[in-house]
């Protein structure tokens, strides 16, 4: 092995990123059949809770969303998701950075709302809320909420990847076997 | 038949959101946040559901909790009671709260704090252009700012809290004894 290669091996293992396995909870609605994955690692608390196309088709309506525009939205399965901080220190995170691994192993960045504001606002819509910010620092206490959308069918699994970074560390955390809502609630 | 057209989505959305009740469940935490450098509130000049203009520049002198919100975001309905027990407790004592509201009109507003069981009082203010949270680069809902009586941003919160707990009350009796 060449020095140099010995010398990146060497500063690659003082970098500050972890991998460590976090603490994945999955809750099932009773009513809806509904399923909610929530983890924990590092500060970093992350749950998407499935959403029905009629939930989300719902809510664009409410805040006057043309319906092709809603149409459109619901292509994508739409998570609801909440981060939290549950550390005593500063923790950030980038959607950017996250990606979703699809049924056949390809990996697809996470749309982010950014991207989506920029089309909205092609399409003459104004609002900008209920999606999750692409970017958050957040101080002890702090969480948010808003959609996180997948561009995949419905009843499909995926994994996503995520990142954050907790006191200026590095971290990345995986969801495996996540599912899209399906079309409508199942009866039993 | 307009009022019902318009109450349909209305509808659809209360029963869905039912079906979606996972969403409303992280507890309401107490913490606030001191910014290590306190930075001027951006001024602004807005709207209540009256029509009549208010300029922010005139709360100078009192300690204001300017909270973020809108009616469609759960967090916000969740912290607005606790909001409106700390103003009526400290309102006459350098200390106000104003709710600004995100893109939404009168109406809605108005249906909305009428079918709470603790209406609020305080200033609710309407940014119907998202202009002012853009200033405070407010990124989701609910945010809120507590700032000092000389126009400062001391501290702040993302997502919603509990503003009557002991702790915040302890930190709003420090800004308004400053």
């Amino acid at each position: 092995m060449k020095k140099s290669t010995h010398i990146f091996i060497f500063i690659a293992s003082l970098l500050p990123v972890s991998i460590q396995a976090a603490e994945v909870s999955v809750y099932k609605n009773e009513q809806s059949g509904l399923l909610t994955w929530t983890s924990e690692d590092n500060g970093f608390s992350i749950e998407l809770i499935q959403l029905l196309p009629d939930f989300v088709y719902a809510v664009y309506s409410k805040h006057d969303f043309p319906k092709p525009e809603i149409d459109r939205i619901n292509t994508y399965c739409v998570f609801g998701s909440i981060i939290k901080n549950t550390s005593p220190q500063q923790i950030s995170y980038k959607v950017s950075d996250w990606t979703y691994v699809d049924t056949a192993g390809n990996e697809h960045p996470v749309k982010t709302k950014s991207q989506w504001l920029e089309e909205w606002r092609k399409a003459g819509i104004k609002f900008s809320w209920t999606l999750l910010p692409d970017t958050g620092t957040f101080e002890v206490g702090d969480w948010q909420q808003g959609f996180t959308t997948i561009k995949l069918a419905r009843d499909t699994e995926f994994d996503l990847n995520y990142t954050w970074t907790l006191d200026g560390i590095a971290h990345k955390g995986t969801l495996k076997n996540l599912r899209c809502a399906p079309e409508h609630i199942k009866q039993p | 038949m307009k009022k019902l057209s318009a109450l349909i989505p209305a509808l659809l959305f209360m029963t869905v959101f039912t079906v979606n009740a996972a969403w409303e469940q992280p507890t309401l935490g107490y913490t606030l946040s001191p910014l290590s450098k306190p930075v001027e509130a951006p001024n602004f000049k807005l709207e209540d559901m009256d029509e009549n203009e208010y300029d922010f520049s005139e709360y100078r002198g009192k300690v204001v909790l300017l909270n973020f919100w809108a009616t469609w975001c759960p967090p916000c309905k969740r912290e607005m009671p606790s909001m409106e027990r700390v103003y009526q407790k400290y309102q006459g004592d350098n200390f106000t709260v104003i709710g600004v509201n995100q893109m939404e009109d009168g109406d809605r507003i108005f249906s909305f704090t009428g079918s709470l069981d603790t209406r609020p009082t305080f200033d609710i203010l309407l940014d119907s252009e998202s202009k002012v949270s853009q200033a405070y680069e407010v990124r989701g809902l609910p945010t809120t700012y507590l700032i000092d009586k000389q126009g400062k941003i001391r501290y702040r919160a993302i997502g919603g809290r509990e503003f009557d707990h002991q702790e915040v009350e302890k930190i709003i009796q420090s800004l308004m004894n400053e």
